[in-house]
């Protein structure tokens, strides 16, 4: 199933893009997809699933766009 | 004492003098440095009732223990002082030289009383104090002053001052200071013009006092590059504070069309990524490894230096999504020496009140020319219009009528960060309960609330944050006087900080040993304003109307149909209250004052109202 992926700010830098539009199989989850980006501790980034806060556990659905971005403590 | 110079500069403008007077041991122990200070200083030496932009107001400038040491992030210095924007306690931080200076001077405080009689300069230069005529620079902007200064001082000099919107007394008017650095958003700079002070110029050459110096020399070096090489990792000065941006909008967090909307499909043409394409050149405070002070050349070419709140706030907030455009609003705040934060919600208001017929004019949202003659009016007081606005979005609101109020997007009268909390409930409590009014430094709690717990949920352990995070970022950064950026940015531990403050007083403090020191401040704070508002009540708490307003709800998008509740907004701002120690107006109990060594204090403040 197909998902869109965008990272923000200094991760974008790491990992070497900024969007795109990734197929994973059914049944990955968001610690999985971190995993598979090399980001090893979901607790180290932000992750989001359209707009909302998403655990590592919790299971991703096609047409899901997920925004993972590095910590930021503000402006 | 090592640690602190142990000696405050007070200079009276009005009698021209000047005098050094010791602090003692037991002082720099309970209030650490810089906020503070400043706050035991202005609520020991202030008369409750005082007109903020009058001479009996006071300046602080205070600096704390580690400032100026080479060590990560030591480079920055609070001005403090009543606030003409709220009324109550008011306070900023900004990266500046003067930090080093003035403890080089012999410093750990400036004291500015009274009103000198023509635009002056306050020159300090180790035992020399002089009062020299500003005349030439008076009616300059902030760039131009500094240029001025560093012309006949030299570039290593410290340097305060103000542009016109703090000649003109606008009520936001920061103070300035190097490059892209400004500070003290509740009208630090409006004071400072109050005073017909133009500039302060440091200079100093003693050595800091420091327990052991061989030690922090070391420390400090090896951290500096450790701090650089987190951020060569990490890469987040690529986009400093910008980063954030399309998180906001992502997650509806966003201030669009004066917080009307929290999100915005060309958002991204404001965001980080465009600013560091843009980047033409990078600055820093002093000390930092870490610099996030990204310009870019804004549509005449000039250096702007941006970071998210004032990308947020003028650009999103007012319809204006072209990145040159938004970099040319910010110059103009900074050359002013306007609040950007503010400078860009009471354009936003000024523009939702226009559409919405509370206010007269012709300025629309997107209207770029438009804001852009506002701004100047604003700076100089120009018109009818330009008068009320210099005056803050609360003041306006009242002046427009209408309604108005209801969507003047401000707390205490100081005016909402680039976070637009329609339903985020643990973060407008961070903008209710910050003690100098609605600003993001106390406590960023957003994305712990996004991704740590129920964003719906109205929680204690979401005012629990809030008091954590005020502890570190309001309590133990603003009082050390250190940037915060390191600790989550880089992941830089907080169990640093305790080493530098050791390494340079002698002490033997724990992390857990600076909490109720900052419990301290903050209760202290909340006594001045009580002693300003007697009958202040939780409602003094409350963040805007119009994110409790269900007809301001979103229509679309990650939160279409939701919005804050009064009744459990209420409940979570009691958790925060129990907490505290605080009373059910939110003021601390005589017990919880006592506890925390206020005992004096809350005397005091009981000649005004009463305590529980």
């Amino acid at each position: 199933m197909k998902i869109t992926l965008r990272v923000i700010g200094g991760l974008a830098l790491r990992l070497g893009f900024t969007a795109q539009e990734r197929e994973v199989p059914p049944g990955t989850t968001a610690g999985l997809l971190l995993a598979d980006l090399g980001i090893g501790d979901p607790q180290t980034v932000i992750t989001t699933r359209n707009g909302w806060g998403i655990a590592p556990d919790e299971v991703l659905e096609a047409g899901d766009r997920i925004l993972v971005s590095p910590p930021f403590s503000g402006g | 004492m090592h640690g602190w110079m142990g000696q405050i500069l007070r200079v009276d403008l009005t009698a021209k003098t000047w005098r050094r007077e010791a602090f003692t041991e037991e002082f720099a122990h309970t209030w650490i440095g810089g906020r503070g200070f400043a706050v035991k200083l202005l609520y020991d030496e202030l008369l409750p009732g005082i007109d903020p932009l009058g001479p009996e107001n006071k300046l602080v400038v205070a600096v704390g223990p580690i400032s100026g040491i080479s060590a990560p992030n030591t480079g920055k210095t609070v001005v403090a002082a009543k606030s003409p924007m709220t009324g109550g306690y008011g306070d900023g931080n900004l990266g500046t030289r003067v930090t080093e200076k003035l403890r080089k001077a012999g410093y750990d405080a400036l004291i500015i009383e009274g009103r000198a009689e023509a635009p002056t300069l306050l020159y300090i230069d180790d035992e020399k104090v002089e009062f020299l005529p500003a005349d030439e620079i008076w009616g300059k902007g902030t760039y131009e002053t500094n240029d001025w200064i560093y012309a006949r001082y030299g570039k290593g000099a410290g340097v305060l001052n103000i542009g016109q919107a703090g000649e003109n007394l606008v009520r936001y008017a920061v103070i300035r200071s190097m490059e892209g650095r400004a500070g003290g958003r509740p009208g630090m700079g409006a004071v400072m013009g109050s005073k017909l002070l133009k500039a302060i110029v440091v200079k100093g050459s003693r050595p800091i006092p420091q327990a052991f110096p061989a030690e922090m020399k070391v420390l400090g070096r090896d951290d500096l590059r450790a701090v650089h090489a987190l951020d060569q990792k990490s890469g987040w000065s690529k986009q400093g504070t910008t980063g954030v941006l399309p998180w906001c909008n992502e997650v509806a967090a966003l201030p669009v069309d004066n917080f009307r909307r929290t999100h915005h499909p060309e958002a991204w043409k404001v965001d980080g990524e465009r600013l560091e394409a843009a980047t033409v050149a990078v600055y820093g405070c002093p000390n930092c490894t870490m610099q996030c002070g990204i310009a870019m050349h804004d549509d005449r070419g000039r250096e702007s230096e941006l970071d998210y709140e004032n990308m947020g706030l003028l650009g999103p907030n007012l319809g204006l999504f072209d990145i040159a455009q938004v970099a040319t609003l910010n110059y103009m705040c900074d050359d002013y020496g306007i609040d950007t934060i503010s400078g860009g919600g009471v354009l936003g208001f000024y523009a939702d009140a226009v559409a919405r017929g509370a206010a007269p004019g012709s300025l629309r949202f997107g209207d770029f020319k438009g804001f852009e003659a506002v701004l100047t009016a604003i700076a100089h007081r120009d018109g009818e219009v330009g008068d009320i606005l210099a005056e803050g979005t609360l003041r306006a609101a009242r002046a427009f009528g209408h309604g108005s109020e209801e969507y003047a997007m401000q707390c205490k009268g100081l005016e909402v960060s680039a976070y637009n909390c329609k339903f985020i409930p643990g973060m407008a409590l961070a903008f209710g309960v910050s003690p100098i009014g609605a600003h993001h430094k106390e406590s960023w709690i957003i994305s712990y609330e996004i991704q740590q717990t129920p964003r719906e949920s109205y929680g204690r352990d979401k005012a629990q944050k809030v008091v954590d995070l005020q502890r570190i970022r309001g309590g133990l950064f603003e009082a050390i006087v250190s940037c915060r950026f390191p600790w989550i940015e880089e992941g830089w531990g907080l169990e640093h900080y305790p080493k530098y403050f050791n390494a340079v007083t002698g002490l033997e403090w724990q992390l857990e040993d600076f909490w109720p020191s900052s419990d301290r401040i903050y209760a202290l704070i909340k006594l001045f304003w009580l002693r300003e508002f007697p009958d202040t009540d939780r409602k003094a708490d409350y963040p805007p109307h119009a994110w409790f307003d269900p007809a301001n709800a979103d229509t679309e998008g990650p939160i279409a149909g939701k919005i804050l509740e009064y009744d459990k907004y209420d409940s979570l701002l009691q958790h925060y209250y129990d907490i505290r120690g605080y009373d059910r107006r939110g003021i601390p109990t005589r017990e919880t004052l006592e506890r925390l060594g206020l005992a004096a204090e809350a005397r005091a403040a009981e000649a005004f109202a009463a305590l529980s």
